[in-house]
């Protein structure tokens, strides 16, 4: 295999949150090695977790979480992967790549194996196109194009925040699908990027996923899950929308499609359902609150769009459940961290 | 492997041609259990040879000025829009359209592609536009919805059009195909998705099926070609059309698979010269179809698409007018529409009844 170019490398952070071992970034050791690492260590902060050699790396438990934030810190989630967003709020790089401890590296139709980085890169650094439905999908792509019909005025594209890639192997379905289709694999290779257009929510999936943090960085807070709260695996969820949401609002895009990276472990789809089940009804509620949320004019930045969000969580979600409440207090939590923790960031109050 | 349903006396294929139609050798394991509707464009003495064993009706310009009379002036000529004279005249449910420079494709394991039964697996299932799966199309064999879904809108909407793709020669706009004369589409995306509501796209006409029961009346191709200042845009204009009614609606619009192979990459300057009007025109129409709302009173989609006639000799007619003739013309469509579809009749009314004699 010729030797990957590694763009970017002063400029992207990878951020992994683990419980046990990152024994699987052997398998992404010629990919992501020149990358530096953040990560965020979830569960017992006295158990050391083992990182192979040669990764240069920053890692955060729940003691430096708590140091770090003070106060703050409840805005952080325990016992649930959500707390990755920690690594994001740390980070100093304009990039964000992160991926779960159990994906592995894909190949593609070929056999070749898929090198995930560089297409979230690619992505990101190529322009979106959410206002108009390009039929040969990424024309940005090489060997493809805007079809004929698409408008020359919007062929400039918008800026890209977001790159949401896929999986193959063990798919991201919630518990009642995973307990109705337990030996569904994902085998299907589908061989595009495409912008989600604006106006569409989508589920965001944060176990394969890149982000402009200069861009977009500030919404990409995962929620309040696992220990002491009523929810979990909604955590990446949370953040796709309100991230959606505001891209619409601000002009950026988000694409989905590839990269591809090999999902390996299908978690208990029963400790899946206690954590999800209030997920499944309460997102009868959220997915219409985020569907009809306007924001104003005056907001022109992610923070101040973020800000205004969590006002209209409390409000149009606190009757749903008290947990909304809570949840919108802690979206303004994270964001008086991100602005502390990155005082000259774009959107940043100047700190005193 | 037998289809669980093949359609076969519920669907037409609508072919416009001004030559022959050889193409349909290739596609006669596909095709010929299905009845065509061949509209000829162009000179109507030329006499097209549809090759043996095909079932079909043929019209050349003198059919369509005779079934249409006075609304005949809707139906374009010299331009491939001609094409939607045989979607007004079918009495199927379905209808799938094709060029007559369109081929059968193979996918990557070298199996050909049956084009035409992956527009109907498309056009039976529902479609998703309300939130975007982001493994695609979730009534696909292997897939699902993904995690965060909403188990309410898992039932989906009917699905109204089914859009396929193009390998080989790709459908660009004259520009592209002078800047890019070489490129050729060779990647095979093996995915079907619903396009979201409120978003638009440029649906192309070579490789499209739909259900005549509920968006045919929004199917019209426009006045393009012979005496008009435009070509190229017929199945665009449809698509922009088609999308608004049936995102008010509620129907669906699918993208993607099947992919046809297509052989014949047109003059691109003869192209030039027929859409540059189109070019800097869709600059206005673009905004026009983003932004126009369809009251709650059109309920039926045509309805919907008179309603559409009004707004864009108001609102693009200012544009140039071009507009306003093509307002016109869609309302000419719809009474065409109208005369050759008329409603199922209502029951006759039931006889008085006379006083029971005791």
């Amino acid at each position: 295999m010729a030797t990957p170019t590694h763009l970017l490398k002063d400029e992207l952070d990878i951020v992994i949150p683990t419980i046990r071992n990152l024994d699987f970034l052997e398998m992404w050791r010629p990919f992501l090695q020149p990358y530096h690492l953040i990560i965020v260590q979830d569960g017992d902060p006295t158990k050391t977790i083992k990182v192979p050699e040669g990764f240069d790396y920053e890692l955060y438990n729940r003691n430096d979480i708590n140091r770090m934030l003070g106060p703050r810190s409840n805005c952080i989630s325990f016992k649930d992967s959500a707390c990755r967003c920690f690594g994001y709020m740390v980070s100093k790089k304009k990039y964000i790549f992160t991926i779960d401890d159990d994906c592995f590296v894909a190949q593609d139709p070929s056999g070749k194996l898929v090198n995930a980085l560089e297409q979230h890169i690619k992505n990101l650094l190529c322009p979106s196109t959410p206002f108009f439905f390009n039929t040969l999908y990424d024309p940005f792509r090489e060997g493809a194009d805007f079809v004929r019909g698409y408008p020359f005025s919007l062929r400039e594209g918008v800026p890209t925040a977001v790159s949401h890639g896929l999986w193959l192997n063990i798919p991201d379905y919630d518990a009642p699908t995973q307990l109705v289709k337990p030996l569904e694999r994902n085998t299907r290779y589908v061989d595009a990027v495409l912008t989600i257009p604006k106006g569409t929510l989508f589920p965001m999936c944060g176990m394969n996923l890149a982000f402009d943090r200069d861009l977009i960085g500030p919404a990409m807070y995962f929620g309040l899950m696992g220990d002491g709260q009523p929810i979990g695996r909604y955590d990446d969820m949370w953040a796709g929308w309100c991230i959606k949401v505001i891209c619409d609002h601000l002009g950026l895009g988000v694409k989905t499609g590839l990269p591809y990276i090999y999902h390996s472990k299908a978690s208990n789809p029963f400790v899946n359902l206690r954590k999800e089940y209030k997920g499944i009804f309460w997102q009868e509620e959220i997915i219409p609150f985020f569907q009809a949320a306007v924001l104003p004019k005056d907001c022109t930045t992610v923070q101040a769009c973020y800000i205004e969000l969590s006002k209209q969580v409390k409000d149009k979600l606190g009757k749903v459940d008290p947990y909304f409440d809570k949840l919108a207090d802690a979206m303004v939590t994270w964001i008086e961290a991100w602005d502390e923790l990155n005082p000259s960031g774009p959107g940043a109050k100047i700190a005193k | 492997m037998a289809l669980v349903a093949d359609l076969q006396d519920e669907l037409d294929i609508v072919i416009p041609t001004i030559r022959n139609l050889d193409f349909l050798e290739q596609w006669r394991p596909f095709f010929q259990p299905y009845h065509l509707i061949i509209v000829q464009d162009g000179d109507p003495s030329n006499a097209i040879r549809v090759p043996n064993g095909f079932d079909y009706e043929l019209y050349n310009r003198d059919h369509v000025n005779k079934v249409l009379g006075p609304t005949a002036s809707c139906i374009s000529f010299k331009d491939s829009a001609c094409r939607c004279f045989g979607f007004l005249v079918s009495k199927k449910k379905y209808i799938f359209t094709i060029d007559d420079d369109c081929f059968v494709a193979k996918d990557p394991s070298g199996k050909e592609i049956n084009a035409l039964a992956q527009h109907i697996r498309n056009l039976l299932k529902p479609s998703t536009p309300l939130l975007f799966n982001t493994l695609y199309d979730p009534f696909a064999e292997g897939a699902d919805f993904v995690r965060g879904y909403p188990f309410s809108l898992r039932e989906g909407l009917p699905t109204a059009i089914s859009h396929g793709l193009w390998l080989n020669i790709p459908d660009y706009d004259a520009p592209t195909q002078l800047v890019k004369p070489r490129e050729r589409n060779t990647r095979y995306v093996d995915a079907v998705m619903t396009i979201p509501k409120g978003t638009l796209f440029p649906m192309c006409g070579m490789n499209l099926a739909f259900n005549r029961e509920l968006i045919g009346p929004a199917m019209y191709f426009g006045l393009m070609g012979d005496g008009q200042p435009i070509g190229r845009y017929d199945d665009m204009w449809a698509g922009w059309c088609a999308k608004v009614i049936c995102d008010h609606l509620g129907l669906g619009v699918k993208t993607g698979l099947p992919y046809i192979w297509h052989s014949k990459a047109s003059n691109p300057f003869v192209n030039l010269k027929k859409e540059y009007k189109g070019i800097y025109w869709q600059e206005d129409m673009i905004p026009f179809f983003q932004s126009i709302i369809l009251p709650k009173e059109c309920k039926t989609v045509q309805q919907c698409y008179i309603m559409l006639a009004k707004s864009v000799k108001e609102k693009l007619g200012p544009v140039d007018p071009y507009f306003q003739k093509l307002g016109d013309a869609m309302v000419t469509w719809i009474d065409a529409w109208n005369e050759l579809n008329p409603p199922p009749q209502t029951a006759a009314p039931a006889h008085p009844n006379g006083v029971k004699k005791n």
